[in-house]
């Protein structure tokens, strides 16, 4: 592959587009994250954040451009001027370095916590049960919930719940770690504990992707922000110049809309 | 506390609202029972002593005893039916998706026992002989023609079982369909192969919301087997009518049947109160 990119960017968006028929998520995005970087993509509702998260690991499919994930076409395969679709299971093998973290948890809600980390490296890498055991228990405590692995998630709260997602997450020892709106759905205080287990991820160098509405996030975890209007990218800074001194008059608005709502 | 500043209240009781529409609403449906009740018993619309006779005589047990096989075999049958039913709906494939949805509106829409009576009657005259033959054998397995292999049992169950099949498509296609959309991006996102994420995510939680209704279409099931006795299976309801046609006690039979209809029904009952509490919904 003479096109991949360096292979030190974990993530390297190169002319990506998104359309659902005519309607179009986003246009002609590009950016490079290196490895260990944490980027927080903001922007208002319906900047298309989201789907590109989705994007980089094929939950949806693009309309244009090219994403690599530390030097692997994602999703394609590149032959004679052509992209061909991967097979189910060449797209699932790609994704299993790739974590992601949802809005709503979405904790598998037949199994326990423990059980839910155990998944992926049981049903995925076919790991025995009793090493994915050890890990699962390890990782649960590393986000504060050892005493709750016996616990469904209908049993925890919202920031709990969450915990476990990264904790599930983290089980398959993702190169990068995408986190769709992961503290959107929690109250403050909870959304805290949530913010405090990713500053912990992002001091130990994972590098993530982070689309959120919460600002705090961005500026105290965050080491660059990515910034989406209007189906592109409309400012990519590291988080200190964005918040002190943003470029773009757009970012100035959004900023300022958010302030005002405080 | 500001016990000291406000005026001690007096200790009295608390006397809440009798909810008299209640009381009296149940008295009298109370009453209308017993009226049934009573009149039945006055009039002895039925002779317990033949009810007593016939109620565990080895004709009566053992066509109990063929209901329950055929019923309980028809659901397992119409489960896996349902399931590729349910999975060919769900699977974005036009033509799989038409093939399916036909099925169901021709099952579903078409009375049990008119599949029945045409599958018993119509299967032999399609496919006069039956032939199967496994490779490495000198003998056919099965070389007979079609009418003895078919036999009541075989043509009630296929019929019940496809047109249950139908019923359980539907049930389980819902099944499928109530379990959240974001369980399934989780599990894709993790790694999963399409064929993972359905025996691990999908239809752990897609089985436990369908019991409910499904132990619902096995009690059904149980008692639509009495229509096989419409092609001659000797199940309860015509081992019932056989021996009411030469005794003439109509009602007594008829209601030792009902007793064993109702013993099946307790026995589904009990499996999907049990099959509710080891997988409680989460």
């Amino acid at each position: 592959m003479s096109t991949a990119p360096e292979q030190s960017h974990a993530v390297s968006m190169v002319g990506v587009s998104k359309k659902w028929g005519a309607v179009s998520a986003f246009t002609d995005v590009s950016f490079d994250v290196p490895q260990g970087e944490v980027v927080a993509l903001l922007g208002p509702s319906g900047a298309g954040k989201s789907t590109l998260l989705r994007c980089v690991n094929h939950l949806e499919t693009i309309s244009a451009g090219r994403i690599y994930v530390h030097g692997d076409l994602i999703g394609y395969r590149l032959d004679k001027e052509a992209l061909y679709e991967l097979s189910d299971a060449d797209i699932s093998r790609q994704r299993q370095k790739i974590g992601m973290v949802f809005q709503h948890f979405n904790l598998f809600k037949h199994m326990t916590a423990l059980q839910n980390v155990m998944s992926g490296p049981v049903h995925v890498l076919r790991a025995s049960k009793a090493e994915a055991a050890t890990l699962a228990l390890d990782l649960l405590d590393k986000v504060g919930l050892k005493a709750k692995a016996g616990a469904y998630p209908s049993e925890l709260s919202g920031g709990q719940q969450q915990r476990v997602a990264i904790a599930r997450a983290l089980a398959m020892r993702p190169r990068v770690l995408l986190l769709d709106e992961p503290t959107s759905a929690l109250d403050p205080e909870l959304a805290q504990e949530v913010v405090e287990t990713i500053r912990r991820l992002a001091e130990e160098g994972q590098t993530m992707l982070i689309a959120t509405h919460d600002m705090g996030l961005a500026r105290d975890v965050a080491d660059r922000v990515i910034f989406m209007e209007g189906g592109g990218l409309a400012e990519d800074a590291s988080s200190k110049d964005f918040f002190t001194a943003p470029k773009s008059e757009r970012a100035r608005q959004f900023l300022a809309r958010l302030l005002s709502a405080h | 506390m500001t016990a000291a500043s406000v005026p001690s209240i007096p200790d009295l009781p608390i006397i809440h609202r009798r909810r008299w529409g209640s009381w009296v609403l149940g008295a009298f449906a109370l009453f209308v029972v017993a009226s049934i009740v009573i009149a039945s018993i006055r009039t002895r619309i039925l002779d317990l002593s033949v009810v007593g006779e016939y109620i565990f005589s080895p004709m009566i047990v053992m066509g109990a005893f063929n209901a329950l096989v055929l019923g309980t075999l028809a659901l397992v049958i119409a489960s896996i039916i349902g399931f590729v039913v349910a999975l060919m709906r769900v699977s974005g494939n036009p033509i799989l998706m038409a093939i399916s949805a036909t099925y169901v509106y021709l099952f579903r829409g078409t009375p049990m026992l008119i599949q029945l009576v045409f599958w018993f009657n119509a299967v032999p005259i399609m496919f006069p002989n039956i032939y199967l033959a496994l490779p490495f054998m000198d003998a056919p397995l099965i070389n007979a023609p079609t009418t003895a292999v078919v036999t009541p049992f075989l043509a009630a169950l296929a019929g019940l079982s496809l047109a249950e099949g139908a019923y359980m498509g539907e049930i389980i296609r819902g099944g499928i369909l109530a379990v959240d959309k974001g369980q399934r991006a989780a599990a894709t996102a993790l790694g999963m192969t399409q064929l993972k994420v359905l025996s691990q995510v999908i239809i752990p939680q897609a089985g436990r919301i369908i019991i409910p209704a499904a132990g619902n279409q096995y009690i059904m099931l149980l008692k639509s087997s009495s229509l096989a006795s419409a092609i001659g299976y000797l199940e309860l309801l015509r081992v019932a009518t056989d021996i009411y046609s030469s005794n003439f006690r109509v009602v007594e039979l008829l209601a030792v049947a009902a007793f064993w209809y109702l013993v099946m029904t307790a026995f589904a009952t009990a499996i999907q109160t049990v099959l509710e509490k080891v997988f409680p919904q989460r």
